[in-house]
């Protein structure tokens, strides 16, 4: 369903010159599967989840969405997708429900099917009380809401989620996670972003360890912890990320831009 | 592209704007409210400075003859004022007695006194008439001879008074009318008294006859400030919206939010341009309207108060309906320019910073037209906005043969610009590091660092307008500093020293600095070899046109006396030098050195952007530019974009080097034959110009050579078509 191949990403930032955000990562996520990107802030994984979604332009490697690439096909690889991100706001002077329908006419929905799926994601999601209110006076919970129904109005096979949680009370944050289950449960293909490890080991079927644009681990929860011996995912983490740093240090990796950066 | 995207993005930003009351208080209140106001005070005022008397000192005032009378309890007769409102609001305080100046020694402390009384505010003027004013009046209307010297500081009376001041300007503009019609009627009652007729101080009169039509003498104001006020309320109006739409959405964090929808980039400025363009056209209608219903009544009201038409009339409204017209072009072109800069922003507040420089590049266009003696002709109708306003005034003061005869330049040149304006909007859409642009800090010493460091193989778009800019300083610090040579070793001294030093140096040196491989930088490889004939009959085949379009561009810019003046001496000092010389200095040098750094160094950079057309366009016009005067500029940019298609086509510096020198060296040889004016006839025009397209039809057919950023840009405007879910 996903499938990413040595996926490369550098800019060129006026203070710092050329950055490596990404440095070759690949991973496949299937139907029915979370696939959780699990990083510290600056690992490269909004950048990665940005290229899947076509807002980005690789710098090198490869990517598909349901077939289509990222690249050569951006217009049919956001059909296929649903994207969710702290990063994607609502509009303040819209309500909730012309919100989705807008996006729902973007993807191109008659209005009788439109309708319908609105009707039913409000039930599902709860947001039948938010239908008027406009985006300046909801809660963030409220928005969250308002940014998975826009995501999902138009039942994409791809779901992703990055960072989807922050920002967000317990509560709220536990209520996005059991619909993010919910859409697994659908057969969608997910790909989740976070930084919190409990959100990763509750959710997440695989997991990515992500720092300074490389995966440092990937497999299930338990090959991973069972593979490096430890007992619980933040230790596993942490001693990734440190090995990681010590041996960045000292030169040890070669990006593409030919040093470390 | 999906217009159904469009319309729908289109709509939903209408209704967004519709729904902020900042939007809407500036848009449709503030019209609403501003002109009426500033009619209403700007009467108060008028009404105020009309109302206001002035306060007058006279001076020596006993010395006044008996007859005719000018002062009678204190006040001027109104026989002599303009009218009964002058009469009664010129107060006059007589200053019987007092020392007027006029003797030896106190006239320095008497200026000084006066200026004081002024400056004080006591009084607005000082009027002062001499010692024996009345007495020397009266022996100069009994014939008393010719008036000595001496006499006639005596028949002179002052008028003290601050420019400065506005009531002190009005205070002497009154008494000087007084004095003048006081004047004539004593010459008239001395001609009388000596039986001469009163043609003997006035032998003929001048009649004066305006063959303008009323209405259009009446228009005549309306025809220069109306363009203005719209054109700045289109700017205006569609800056704050496309601020919002842009760098606004970019902070709230939505932009990123539609980019994830299957919108195009296209789609989505589309649909926001035509947002801006909506709400620039409201604006600038409704203070268009508003201001012409304010004029109109304020027009009516002072008429009725002075019971005659003034010679301004109320808008007409032709001149309305003109501007609707001419709105629809330039709204589109602001609203690009507009949606181009606010996306660039990083937030509302980064965006309202961009608007001054806007103005700085919009406002001289639109005075231009104001300035007097500027008029429609070919050469001003091809000047951005400029062009129509003034095609714009034509049709609103009538002149309907002239307009059409410029109205397609006039247009054109606006939709030119204006689609390069769209098309400069979407590439900042395009361009992910316009879009995800973030607060980095920036540091001089880090940049300088990291160009250095981590350079690529060719220059990035920055520094090729490094580059650029950094020629064109030193041309123009160099130009301001030298002074033209007397002898022609000099010219051709200084001319080698500027390409070389100015030109070639910097490019040489920022290759090597500032990228990995200067070689390819450069375009320091073979062509095609048959690239090589190609170039030199090229520039062979197109010289005709090019000295042609060089004569066309004189016709329409004629040089100024000047400049032309200034030139003259340069073109004697040439024909003294020897031809060879001559093509070493101004043909091999130029076309190594200019070659190097506009088709290498800054044509390479500026590929980055991964438009090669526009990329092409923008080395031509930095190449034009450094000509200095601006009929060498535009032909120079014309030439300069063949140049780069050379380049970027045959990927190689030589064909162009080749072209330039031939070309050069052309122009230098046709300078000393005889004459040169006659060389080239029409159909040699034509001819060469059929070869010159011939040539580079050959060059078109060669292989393509694409930077990483032009392959990627391909990609974003021929994706392939997307399904429709149902």
């Amino acid at each position: 369903m996903i499938h990413v191949r040595e996926l490369t990403k550098s800019y060129t930032d006026m203070a710092q010159g050329r950055n490596v955000a990404l440095a070759g990562i690949s991973f496949d996520v299937m139907p029915g599967q979370i696939y959780g990107l699990l990083g510290p802030n600056g690992a490269g994984k909004t950048t990665a989840l940005r290229i899947l979604s076509t807002v980005l332009q690789p710098s090198g490697g490869a990517a598909t969405v349901n077939g289509y690439n990222v690249v050569t096909q951006p217009a049919q690889v956001r059909r296929q997708l649903g994207f969710v991100s702290a990063n994607t706001a609502v509009y303040d002077r819209m309500t909730g429900w012309e919100m989705v329908e807008y996006f729902g006419r973007l993807y191109g929905l008659e209005d009788d099917l439109l309708r319908n799926r609105m009707e039913v994601i409000f039930d599902r999601l709860q947001m039948n009380d938010i239908r008027d209110v406009l985006g300046a006076k909801m809660s963030t919970g409220m928005q969250q809401k308002v940014s998975i129904a826009r995501a999902i109005v138009h039942d994409p096979p791809v779901l992703i989620f990055d960072e989807a949680t922050s920002g967000l009370d317990v509560l709220v944050a536990r209520a996005l996670m059991g619909t993010v289950s919910e859409l697994r449960d659908q057969g969608k293909c997910i790909v989740f972003s976070t930084h919190i490890m409990r959100e990763a080991e509750r959710l997440c079927d695989k997991i990515a360890i992500m720092h300074r644009g490389r995966f440092l681990a990937e497999g299930a929860l338990e090959e991973l912890l069972e593979s490096r011996q430890e007992n619980d995912l933040e230790e596993l983490f942490f001693g990734l990320i440190s090995q990681h740093d010590e041996r960045w240090l000292a030169g040890a990796f070669e990006t593409p831009a030919g040093r470390n950066e | 592209m999906k217009w159904l995207n469009v319309k729908l993005i289109f709509q939903r930003e209408v209704r967004d704007q519709l729904r902020d009351r900042r939007t809407m208080f500036t848009i449709f209140v503030l019209p609403l409210l501003l002109y009426p106001l500033m009619g209403m005070s700007m009467m108060q005022v008028a009404q105020f400075l009309r109302e206001h008397p002035t306060k007058i000192l006279v001076l020596g005032a006993d010395q006044l003859p008996a007859e005719p009378q000018l002062i009678e309890e204190n006040r001027f007769l109104s026989k002599y004022c303009l009218n009964q409102d002058d009469a009664r609001l010129l107060e006059l305080t007589l200053g019987d007695g007092e020392e007027t100046g006029y003797s030896k020694g106190k006239q320095a402390s008497f200026d000084q006194r006066m200026q004081a009384v002024i400056d004080r505010g006591e009084f607005d003027a000082v009027l002062v008439f001499p010692p024996g004013f009345g007495r020397r009046l009266a022996d100069a209307a009994a014939g008393a001879g010719e008036v000595r010297p001496p006499q006639a500081d005596a028949i002179r009376p002052r008028i003290f008074y601050n420019t400065t001041k506005d009531k002190s300007r009005m205070a002497h503009d009154r008494i000087s009318y007084v004095l003048r019609a006081w004047r004539e009627h004593m010459v008239a009652a001395t001609l009388a008294r000596n039986k001469l007729p009163a043609l003997t101080t006035r032998p003929f009169q001048v009649e004066y006859r305006d063959v303008a039509p009323v209405a259009s003498r009446r228009a005549a104001v309306w025809s220069k400030v109306l363009p203005f006020v719209v054109l700045i309320w289109a700017l205006t109006g569609a800056f704050y919206p496309a601020i919002d739409l842009c760098a606004g959405e970019k902070e709230r964090g939505t932009l990123e939010t539609l980019l994830c929808s299957p919108a195009g980039r296209n789609e989505i400025v589309f649909g926001k341009l035509a947002t801006v363009m909506v709400f620039s056209m409201a604006t600038a209608l409704l203070n268009l309207l508003v201001m012409s219903g304010t004029a109109t009544f304020a027009v009516r009201q002072l008429e009725a108060s002075a019971g005659q038409p003034l010679a301004i009339g109320s808008p007409p409204l032709s001149a309305i309906w003109w501007l609707v017209l001419a709105l629809i072009p330039l709204s589109a072109l602001f609203s690009a320019l507009a949606l181009g800069i606010a996306t660039f922003a990083r937030s509302a507040k980064e965006g309202q910073y961009y608007l001054m420089p806007l103005l700085m590049i919009t406002l001289p266009l639109m005075m231009l037209p104001m300035l007097p003696g500027v008029e429609l002709d070919l050469g001003t109708s091809l000047i951005p906005v400029s062009g129509v306003m003034l095609l714009l005034r034509a049709l609103i003061e009538g002149e309907y043969a002239r307009a059409a005869q410029f109205t397609l330049p006039a247009m054109g040149v606006t939709i030119l610009c204006c689609h390069f304006a769209i098309r400069w909007a979407i590439d900042q859409f395009n361009n992910e590091s316009v879009l995800f642009r973030e607060g980095e800090r920036w540091r001089l010493d880090l940049w300088m660092k990291n160009l250095i460091s981590q350079r690529e193989d060719t220059p990035t778009f920055a520094a090729a307008i490094m580059c650029g800019v950094l020629i064109l300083m030193m041309r123009f610090f160099s130009s301001m500093m030298a002074s033209t040579p007397g002898h022609w070793q000099g010219f051709v001294t200084s001319t080698l020293l500027v390409q070389i030093a100015f030109i070639a140096t910097p490019a040489l040196l920022m290759s090597i600095m500032l990228t990995r491989r200067p070689r390819r930088t450069l375009l320091l490889q073979m062509p095609h070899p048959a690239a090589i004939p190609a170039a030199i009959g090229l520039a062979v085949a197109l010289h005709p046109a090019v000295v042609k379009m060089g004569e066309f561009i004189s016709w329409l810019y004629p040089m100024s006396a000047e400049t032309t003046r200034l030139l003259e001496p340069i073109g004697a000092m040439l024909n003294e030098a020897p031809l060879s010389v001559l093509l070493l200095a101004m043909a091999l040098a130029p076309a190594i050195c200019e070659e190097l750094a506009f088709r290498g160094f800054i044509l390479s950079g500026f590929r980055h952007m991964g438009h090669r057309r526009s990329a092409v366009l923008l080395s031509a016009v930095f190449f034009g530019v450094t000509h200095g005067i601006l009929q060498q500029s535009i032909s120079a940019t014309a030439v300069g974009m063949v140049l780069g298609y050379l380049a970027v086509q045959t990927g190689s510096l030589l064909p162009c080097v080749l072209f330039h020198f031939t070309h050069n060296s052309l122009l230098l040889i046709a300078g000393r034959l005889p004459n040169s004016d006659l060389i080239y006839d029409k159909t040699t025009v034509v001819l060469g110009t059929l070869a010159a397209v011939s040539i580079l039809l050959w060059v078109r057919s060669l292989p393509k050579h694409y930077t990483d950023e032009e392959k990627r840009q391909g990609v974003l405007e021929h994706p392939q078509p997307a399904p429709v879910i149902k």
